[in-house]
């Protein structure tokens, strides 16, 4: 127990974010271009698991947020050069509105419904982007979104000899760092507390005087402001914006990761995510059958850890414990 | 003097290694194309095509005096997916150029990340204008398939000839169908001033009932149609357009493009298909406009084991070539030298000569046009005859 | 103004629609109705219909009636699949959260996808009509094609079987009755572990024999299934979910909607949907003629 305790007490968040701006450094261009994708990824999935596995709220239209702070933040940056410290939050700020606009349809619905509202919202904002040709480009979305100007990163000591894609990686990591930090403050508030009591049971917490629909709706807006920031990052990572990002199968990548990892855990989400973009780039090398090996993955999962791999690995310590002690 | 042996020796032994060490080593082409969902119907044969010319160019001593790898990745529609495989291609396999995409979304994507990392890249298939459109040109992009306003133009010089005045058009509503509509319509319009356009529908990109469409368009009264919809989306259309009797209310008088005359929806369709219409294709294993023509079909039949080959995997055989040609003519795989060597580059394909334009970087591809009728001998629709409408004169 | 026969004929089409809709979907509501599961997978469980029709037919020639046998082999082929998947692996998610059943359904989607895809490749594939059926007739100056009133009979006809079955049958009174309450219905005994085997292999014949029927008018092509569970689901959803008159009801409004929608909107029918959808769930989430859910 002593040994957890001081593990638990170890800021394993700040020693990954210290040493992953270390891999532009060690790994090659390629494994820089990995670690930003799962950076990104995981504020993305870490965002979902507010409402996910703090507020218990399924939502299957996360993608929605995430595609307008990719569009805003892209159409920003590239036809009206606006600078990146303006466009990124401008990009949490839109998505935030729109979660407050749909969110505040969606939470007056529970369960299953509340997962069909999410997605018929996120399939109108990805048919408007579709659509929407003079904007967002229409179907063949947006492409050479700049790279912000990072020039000043080049007086930082040791970061001198590396290119745009190295700078915009340190930066990501730094925001994605800073924005997990808040996402951490939040739900170990009473805020976040009283998420997690609406969970356990919405009826009784209504009853001791607290307004439930107000308190999802603020979740729903915080993991939509979170979620467009990881989508305005995205847009630049991936030099172009797409009407893919808000489509429904872009939702159930972050759900995989999020129920990957375990939604059980602030870290878990963000562990998902490398988990999973790593097999996909692995297993994508050998075979174009990557959806029928995320399929029995998926249900493996579900089967077998549906706590995730944090959560699989929680049960696994426990035991050893228990082994030792007996 | 036994020195002096000895150096010849090394030198000669040096000089047999050196050649044999560069022949080892591989020149590795990427290939990120949609293996799985709707494109894939594209991407695949495209991709055989690319691999039928790759193991034949092997097996003649490869280019250079080295064999080309070609190394492809399942791009599944997405422009995301298409960038992240092109990044995983170009920093993790090293490879030295990339050939492939699908859709108008992931070509001009992918082209991005070609010139950021300063990579010859080859498009196959996207017809999108954008892709080589004058602000989006870079010296590292260039495109074999036939673009928009080519095939739209094509379209129109085709219905130019026929005595018709009230046109109705059809196409899904996204980037190809828009632009390959507009392109036919303005140039019909220019062709032959006196026609109208009463009536143009928009499905949306997946729809399986076109039924109110067909019903809307018949209501209109037009004396022909035009028709950009493509693969499943044009045999649905078809069956049901049908028992309609759109086809006969226009007397025929239809050009489907979207390849709706490959010998791929053709035989999907075998009886079915709406017989006496005009349909386009890329290629078609029964034109014999050469021998050498006759030989790659013969070819590609035995590879791909099927007596009625595709029509795409020229798509996919064409870019590989236009690349290995440009090899040979910079004697470099350095992609520089290799992207000056492409510029105006023109070669012998199977289909006849090519040229990738020193302009726009566009091949001056056009396509087979033709009615098409029942061949009983194979039981489904032919072009008769394929026409192949060279593009060059009405290019911009 | 346009003339009645085009306005009939606009209808027709509509509704010809709506009855494919409403054959799929009321596999989806019935299981939803009773299990509590909103099943992905239905639209594989279509896909796999229409390739398995085509096989069937493949094998057994375009013969008089083999059409026929091909529609119900695949259907009932669908049926054992169905039941497979809900004796072996379904079965255990129940009372679990419903987050892991979706996402159970979600792993079959990309399964069947490319299971689909090794079995029939990626080329489109069609089926001709059946015999018999191939040709058209004019009414009140409109043309109706044989098969298209085939299927406008048969979607009424497979409604009021349906609804014969839930409301005649003692099977029918017992499914209803666990769609209400599944512990009360253990407790008076009744197997409620076949019988939602069996509501699910009924849901899943249902949403197979929808994809048989539809190859002779649409093409087989992979990415089918994904396209009409979207479209299912917002059937469901504006009828009901689990109201099997309500699936009926959105089914024919989906079908109006869409076939006078293109001539006044012409080119929003992509977005309209997804409007109508997010419409009915914010203003009746449980839908025209279904039942608030528990609170």
């Amino acid at each position: 127990m002593a040994a957890r305790r001081r593990l638990a007490r170890v800021p394993w968040g700040l020693l990954v974010a210290v040493a992953a701006l270390f891999v532009p450094a060690i790994g090659s261009r390629f494994y820089t271009f990995v670690a930003t994708d799962i950076a990104i990824m995981a504020l993305f999935a870490v965002s979902l698991n507010l409402l996910l596995g703090y507020g218990g709220l399924v939502s299957f239209g996360h993608a929605a947020y995430f595609g307008i702070g990719a569009y805003a933040c892209g159409i920003l940056m590239k036809v009206h050069a606006v600078p990146f410290s303006v466009a990124l939050p401008a990009a949490g700020l839109l998505a935030a509105v729109f979660a407050a606009l749909f969110g505040f349809f969606c939470v007056r619905l529970t369960k299953i419904y509340f997962a069909m509202l999410t997605l018929a919202f996120a399939q109108i904002v990805w048919a408007v982007s579709f659509k929407w040709n003079s904007v967002t480009g229409g179907e063949q979305g947006m492409s050479d979104v700049p790279y912000p100007d990072l020039s000043g990163l080049a007086w930082v000591p040791g970061l001198a000899g590396y290119r745009t894609s190295d700078h915009f990686y340190v930066l990501t990591v730094g925001l994605v760092a800073a924005c997990l930090w808040i996402l951490r403050r939040v739900v170990r508030s009473p805020f976040g507390r009283l998420l997690t009591t609406i969970r356990e049971n919405p009826e009784r917490t209504e009853f001791i005087g607290v307004d439930v629909r107000r308190h999802e709706l603020l979740a729903f807006i915080i993991a939509g402001l979170f979620a467009g920031i990881a989508g305005g990052l995205f847009g630049i990572f991936n030099r172009g914006v797409f009407p893919d990002f808000a489509y429904w199968p872009k939702s159930s990548d972050v759900l995989i990761m999020t129920i990957l990892g375990g939604m059980g855990s602030f870290y878990g989400p963000a562990i998902g995510a490398l988990i999973l973009i790593i097999l996909n780039q692995e297993i994508t090398s050998y075979t174009e059958y990557w959806p029928f090996v995320l399929g029995i993955l998926l249900i493996t999962l579900l089967f077998l850890f549906p706590g995730g791999v944090v959560g699989a690995l929680g049960g696994l310590v426990r035991r050893l414990e228990r082994m030792r002690r007996a | 003097m036994l020195r002096r042996s000895l150096l010849v020796t090394l030198t000669a032994a040096l000089a047999l290694l050196l050649p044999s060490y560069a022949r080892g080593e591989k020149i590795k082409v990427g290939f990120p194309i949609i293996l799985s969902g709707g494109g894939a119907l594209f991407g695949e044969p495209a991709m055989k095509g690319a691999q039928m010319y790759v193991e034949e160019i092997n097996a003649a001593g490869g280019v250079l005096g080295r064999p080309i790898e070609l190394i492809v990745r399942d791009t599944k529609g997405n422009a995301d997916e298409a960038v992240r495989v092109a990044r995983e291609l170009i920093l993790k396999d090293n490879v030295d150029f990339l050939v492939g995409t699908v859709t108008s979304a992931e070509g001009p994507a992918v082209s991005v990340v070609a010139k950021e990392n300063k990579i010859v890249f080859i498009a196959p298939i996207p017809k999108t204008d954008q892709l080589t459109a004058p602000e989006k040109l870079h010296p590292y992009v260039f495109r074999v398939a036939a673009n928009t306003t080519v095939e739209g133009r094509s379209a129109a010089e085709v219905v130019a000839k026929w005595n018709v005045k009230q046109i109705a058009t059809i196409g899904p509503d996204y980037a190809y169908g828009q632009d390959v509509t507009r392109a036919f319509v303005s140039w019909i319009k220019k062709l032959k001033p006196g026609v109208e356009i009463v009536d143009q529908e928009w499905p949306k990109l997946g729809e399986a009932d076109y039924t109110p469409f067909i019903n809307a368009m018949m209501g209109k009264k037009p004396d022909a149609v035009f028709s950009c919809l493509w693969g499943g989306f044009f045999v649905t259309f078809a069956k049901q357009a049908k028992p309609l009797g759109l086809f006969e209310a226009v007397k025929l008088n239809v050009i489907a493009v979207g390849e709706a005359g490959s010998p791929e929806t053709a035989k999907t369709m075998g009886s079915d298909y709406p017989f006496g219409i005009w349909g386009n294709s890329y290629d078609a294993f029964y034109w014999h406009p050469s021998p050498a023509h006759r030989d790659y079909a013969e070819r590609l039949s035995k590879y791909l084991k099927d007596p009625y080959p595709s029509s795409w995997a020229i798509q996919g055989y064409t870019g590989m070539q236009f690349l290995v040609e440009a090899i040979k003519k910079a004697g470099s795989t350095d992609s520089e030298k290799v992207a000056k060597a492409l510029l105006g580059l023109t070669i012998d394909t199977p289909i006849g000569r090519q040229t990738l334009r020193e302009k726009d970087h566009q091949a001056d591809r056009g396509q087979l046009y033709g009615k098409m009728t029942l061949d009983p001998a194979i039981g489904f629709a032919v072009m008769k005859p394929p026409t192949y409408i060279d593009p060059s004169r009405f290019m911009d | 103004m346009p003339d009645l026969s085009f306005l009939l004929a606009q209808s027709l089409s509509g509704l010809t629609a709506a009855m494919f809709l409403f054959l799929i979907a009321s596999g989806l509501s019935l299981i939803f109705g009773v299990l509590r599961v909103l099943n992905f997978a239905h639209g594989s469980f279509y896909m796999l219909g229409a390739y398995l029709a085509f096989q069937f037919v493949l094998w057994g020639g375009m013969g008089p009636g083999r059409f026929w046998w091909a529609v119900l082999g695949a259907a009932l082929t669908i049926a054992i699949v169905g039941g497979l998947v809900e004796r072996l692996l379904l079965r255990h998610l129940y009372g679990k959260d419903e987050l892991y059943q979706l996402l159970f359904t979600y792993g079959l989607v990309l399964i069947a996808s490319d299971a689909a895809k090794k079995a029939w490749g990626t080329q489109q594939l069609s089926l001709s009509r059946p015999p018999g059926l191939t040709g058209s007739s004019r009414v009140f100056g409109t043309m109706l094609p044989h098969y298209n009133l085939f299927i406008l009979l048969l979607g009424p006809t497979i409604a009021l079987g349906l609804w014969l079955l839930l409301n005649r049958t003692r099977a029918g009174r017992v499914i209803r009755a666990a769609a209400l309450d599944r512990e009360m219905l253990g407790a008076l005994g009744v197997n409620v572990s076949w019988l939602y085997t069996g509501v699910f292999m009924l849901g899943s014949f249902l949403g197979g024999l929808g994809g048989a029927l539809v190859t002779p008018v649409r093409a087989i092509v992979p990415g089918m299934d994904v396209e009409i569970i979207v479209e299912a689901f917002i059937v469901v959803v504006i009828g009901g979910l689990g109201s099997f008159w309500g699936t009926f009801l959105g089914a024919v409004i989906y079908g109006q909607v869409l076939a006078f929608g293109i001539l006044i909107v012409p080119a929003f029918s992509i977005f309209s949907v997804f409007a109508l959808m997010a419409v009915v769930l914010i203003v009746r989430p449980w839908g025209l003629l279904g039942q608030p859910l528990g609170t």
